[in-house]
């Protein structure tokens, strides 16, 4: 594997060629906000739309999780046009998920709280329409809770379900705004197959998915 | 009583699957072609069938469970006997399809995707059925009705009343 | 393939070709007369079905030997069900919206008596001394007929009609060049990829054919969702064989065994006749193993899509074929490097596909020499909407909008009492745009339809008028593409869920004065940020009616007034007194919601409390009245009359 340098916000960095913008940056002190990342996942999903970057020589801002890096890239994390899109992304999330922070069990290691911090704005959006879904929490577990509206839809808890873990108990279903985190036939998931081991809820950034001792 | 029916319902759709999985390999790339087979068949995706499939490819129930609430062709609960679909693409809709789909809202007592107590009617909305020209157009089972206004859906729904005491007017025993 | 191969396939293909050139010889040039009936979607649904039926049976109670048809669509749905009659004697004369007892009178008439009913003629298809011709009809005489020359005139279900036209020419010919060749004529044509994004095709297949797998597939996107456009339904619906000859030309170029025809579940009837297309080529020998007696294999398979407008995407079409939830990925890698199960893929448009056969054929300096500088050779539009003749379109790239609207097909349908205004094209369908008529000169290309903000799209263009409100059509596709988002990304799944929820609020009257600009901030932001092309353009019907109508969005916010009188939370219904026509009680019927009452002096009224506003007495009363209006904003609807007592 060859090493490379690139420049990030003026920082001259090494990394592997080919290594995953957003990982290197991670790595080296620079953060930039992200929700759907897994290091360990092959392929980024990409969905959450948070990672953006300016690259020279690019025309618009990237998504950081998969671009990868080469020799001599020259990366900006915060042009103005990055937190543009940084910010109405958070936004978006944010009108959707009910902001609780001090009763929520999640409160001051919750992913959204990191980001809003980065970007200096508030939690308490006023710009979007709120528009929460306000489904019915699942406390079937013995383990741990599930807040559907809290959801951001990362998909993080699906892929260690099935990928690292070989269980499968967590899935997509539905579509659109309509599209859900759940087990088979939307079942509670205290009575899913389940092996207990609590990775879904380690990997999950927000308050969603949340062990019961943990809970306020 | 229910419970049997009920129990004898699953063992047919079982048998029915069970006789669809025989034409198909088991391999993932079939899970869209097999759950339009059961749809056809049965008319809708129960959730048993769903856990039958899912075992004969190998995958998650949950897995199929996500593919067949991803895609608007496939139904999950029971349509009825009569469905009737409006068209809503862009034709009909600025010729008023919306105003037809209420009036269907309003007769029917229920919401798209809905189906009537009796299981007579089920209303879904489709996108463009390609009969632009005929806009408004309503689809009943598989019959076209063409330039659509609010009041020719009591004439439909009356027609379908008439047919129907026809019929079983036909198989009574009053005479 | 050597030489001697080469010559074989020639030889093969001669012997099939005569056998098709003789049947078609007995059947429509022979000594009986021939009755071509258009059995696509559009004419069946009009009643084709039951015009052949009254066809067969009135010839055989006249004993009348003659060849009934069916073909597939010639694109003139207005007129629907058409039927041509062609007769040994006479040139093949075009006749519409036949009814089965038109078909009788047909019979008796032309075939017994020979006289050609010159009322019910739509034209003849030939010039001649008798009756008009297509030719004096801006309709026939301004389209350029290249890939649905064919529709309407051939059997869709039968091969040896497709190859007496010239079918399979191109594949053959394509079959005596390297595939190198063949890509570099499809490059040199300059044909465009017509679902919409206009990648050029030549250099889409060069990446394909230089893909190193040995297994590569090709895919043919008929996953035509687009609400308001029937283009592609029609096209397979009426020659599948075409789309069956260019995908094994394009198989062949770039060396790819195996194929999919992607089409929706919701065509049946193209679902069927490309399935016997597929039966019919490997039948006779041109689909399958050896074909035509070489060493080429190539298969396909019918795919049918399950409804989801999103996996018109091509990396969400291939998750739908992998048995996933369609959700698109990120791209690079394209599909024609990395596609379906990991091989190299080329996923073609139909209606790119149904160009390639000809400019195999015809050369690619014929196919350059029709268009414009960078969009070459034709494009195909399925008109609806407040048009007059509403149907299929085929035209040169660069023949203005206005051309397409005013002259071909006919312009817009007067109202009850006076002449309705144009408004705009929407075209491209939910990812497209709305062009206002100060646009209408714009050249029909893929650059020029971006200036105004539109795009080509997937061939839907809905002509609006003066009684459509923009804020209202933007809504309507907003709600569309919300429904369709697959969820996966937060701009598509949140920010057109967001633009719909304000759009709805100013429908409603209950929109904000700062509405219109975040309108326009989250829709550039959805623009930037989405993941794939559906999130993407998803905010062009709001960008667009902005940018044009902005006043209407005003009017909506500020006034609570919808100018085109069409969002109903804002209007109300009226019966003027002094026109209405007392004892005609038509409107009273109409009515679903018995909201309509008599009055003093037996004049109609309405109760606004039960008025459901679905305009159904408005179109019943008679236009010699014309007694029912519309005001908006709602509350300045003058008072009703009083009710009158039934029994008094």
């Amino acid at each position: 594997m060859k090493t490379i340098t690139l420049t990030i916000d003026e920082k001259t960095v090494e990394a592997t060629e080919g290594e995953m913008l957003l990982w290197v940056a991670l790595d080296n002190d620079i953060y930039i906000p992200n929700l759907c990342a897994l290091k360990a996942r092959p392929l980024p999903d990409a969905n959450c739309r948070l990672c953006w970057v300016d690259i020279e020589g690019r025309s618009a801002p990237v998504t950081a999780c998969n671009e990868p890096v080469y020799n001599g890239m020259v990366v900006k994390t915060g042009t103005e046009r990055v937190v543009r899109l940084q910010q109405t992304a958070l936004e978006l999330i944010l009108s959707t998920h009910p902001v609780d922070c001090g009763r929520c069990g999640k409160n001051k290691r919750c992913e959204l709280q990191k980001i809003a911090r980065h970007l200096r704005t508030k939690l308490k959006q006023k710009r979007l329409r709120d528009i929460s879904k306000r489904l019915p929490i699942d406390s079937s577990h013995s383990l741990f809770s599930y807040d559907p509206n809290k959801c951001v839809l990362c998909g993080r808890c699906i892929w260690v379900c099935k990928e690292e873990q070989k269980v499968g108990t967590l899935h997509f279903a539905y579509r659109g705004f309509a599209m859900v985190v759940t087990a088979f036939g939307g079942a509670p998931l205290g009575e899913a197959d389940c092996t207990m081991c609590g990775r879904c809820v380690e990997v999950c950034p927000v308050g969603s998915l949340i062990f019961k001792n943990a809970e306020k | 009583m229910r419970q049997s029916s009920s129990t004898t319902d699953e063992k047919e759709i079982r048998e029915t699957v069970a006789i669809i999985l025989q034409n198909f390999s088991p391999l993932k790339e079939n899970l869209i072609p097999i759950l339009q087979s059961v749809q056809s068949a049965v008319g809708y995706i129960p959730q048993p069938a769903m856990k039958q499939v899912a075992s004969f490819l190998a995958v998650p129930a949950g897995e199929v469970f996500g593919v067949a609430t991803f895609y608007n062709q496939f139904r999950l609960i029971p349509p009825g006997k009569h469905p009737v679909k409006v068209c809503l693409g862009t034709a009909c809709h600025v010729k008023g399809g919306n105003i037809i789909l209420e009036e269907w809202k309003r007769r029917l007592g229920i919401d798209e995707g809905g189906v009537t107590q009796d299981r007579e009617f089920s209303l879904d909305r489709v996108a463009c059925v390609g009969c632009c020209a005929l806009a408004p157009v309503v689809l009943v089972e598989e019959e076209v009705f063409g330039t659509m206004s609010p009041s020719a859906v009591e004439g439909i729904l009356l027609r379908i009343r008439i047919e129907k005491e026809r019929r079983s007017g036909c198989g009574g025993n009053e005479e | 393939m050597n030489r001697g191969t080469k010559t074989a396939v020639l030889q093969n293909f001669a012997a099939i070709k005569g056998r098709a050139l003789e049947a078609w010889q007995r059947s429509r040039e022979g000594e009986d007369p021939c009755i071509l009936i258009g059995t696509a979607t559009c004419g069946l649904a009009a009643g084709a079905l039951e015009v052949f039926k009254a066809f067969e049976e009135a010839a055989a109670a006249k004993n009348v030997r003659v060849h009934v048809i069916p073909v597939g669509c010639m694109g003139h749905c207005y007129a629907e069900p058409l039927v041509v009659i062609r007769k040994p004697d006479f040139v093949p004369v075009l006749y519409g919206k036949v009814t089965p007892t038109m078909a009788g009178t047909l019979v008796k008439q032309c075939l017994v008596e020979n006289n050609f009913v010159p009322e019910l003629v739509l034209a003849a298809l030939e010039e001649n001394e008798f009756l008009p011709s297509i030719a004096d009809f801006p309709r026939f005489a301004r389209e350029s007929r290249l890939i649905l020359r064919n529709a309407g005139m051939i059997n869709p279900e039968e091969i040896m009609d497709y190859i007496a036209c010239g079918g399979y020419d191109g594949f053959v010919r394509a079959m005596q060049m390297a595939p190198e060749e063949v890509i570099d004529v499809v490059r040199r044509s300059g044909l465009r990829g017509l679902g919409g994004a206009g990648y050029p095709t030549g250099k889409k297949w060069e990446i394909c054919r230089n893909g190193s797998a040995a297994l590569k597939y090709v895919i043919c996107n008929a996953d035509e969702g687009d609400p308001g456009s029937f283009s592609d339904r029609a096209l397979i619906e009426s020659n599948p064989h075409l789309l069956l000859e260019g995908i094994l030309i394009a198989a062949y170029a770039v060396g790819a065994q195996s194929g999919y025809f992607y089409v929706r579940n919701e065509y049946p009837l193209a679902v069927k006749r490309m399935r016997t297309a597929i039966r019919q080529a490997r039948e006779i020998g041109l689909l399958g193993g050896e074909i035509l007696g070489s060493d080429v294999c190539f298969d396909l398979t019918v795919f049918e899509g399950s409804g989801a407008f999103v996996c018109g995407e091509e990396t969400a079409l291939i998750r739908s074929i992998e048995g996933e939830r369609g959700m698109p990925r990120h791209r690079p890698p394209y599909p024609a490097t990395v596609g379906l199960k990991g091989a190299p893929t080329l996923i073609d448009n139909v209606k790119t596909m149904a160009h390639v056969p000809g400019i195999v054929t015809g050369g690619a300096d014929e196919f350059a020499s029709i268009g414009t500088g960078s969009s070459k050779g034709t494009a195909v539009f399925a008109v609806a909407g407040k048009i007059n003749n509403a149907g299929l379109v085929e035209v040169a790239m660069g023949t203005p909008l206005k051309e397409v609207v005013f002259e071909i097909c006919g312009g817009i349908p007067r109202g009850k009492s006076k002449a309705k205004a144009f408004k705009a094209i929407q075209i491209g369908g939910p990812s497209g745009g709305c062009i206002p008529e100060q646009f209408l000169d714009t050249p029909i290309d893929f650059d020029s339809l971006q200036e105004p903000g539109a795009m080509m799209g997937s061939g839907g263009m809905v002509v609006l008028d003066e009684d459509d409100c923009m804020v209202e059509v933007a809504r309507y596709f907003l709600d569309f593409t919300q429904k369709e988002s697959c969820g996966k990304c937060t701009f598509c799944r949140v920010g057109t869920r967001q633009l719909l929820t304000i759009l709805e609020d100013i429908t409603k009257g209950v929109g904000r004065s700062e509405d219109i600009d975040l309108l326009v901030e989250l829709s550039e932001d959805i623009k930037g940020g989405a993941l794939c092309g559906l999130g993407k353009t998803a905010p062009n019907p709001v960008l667009t009616t902005i940018k044009y109508f902005r006043h209407e969005y005003e009017a909506h916010i500020a006034r609570k007034c919808c100018p085109a009188m069409m969002c109903r939370d804002l209007i109300a219904y009226y019966i003027v007194p002094e026109k209405c026509e007392r004892s005609c009680d038509v409107c009273v019927g109409s009515c679903p919601t018995e909201a309509i009452y008599t009055a003093k002096h037996r004049i109609k009224a309405i109760d606004q409390e039960k008025c459901v506003k679905c305009a159904a007495c408005m179109e019943v009363c008679p236009p010699e009245y014309d007694a029912i209006v519309k005001f908006s904003p709602a509350d300045t609807v003058p008072p009703a009359p009083p009710r009158i007592e039934e029994k008094e």
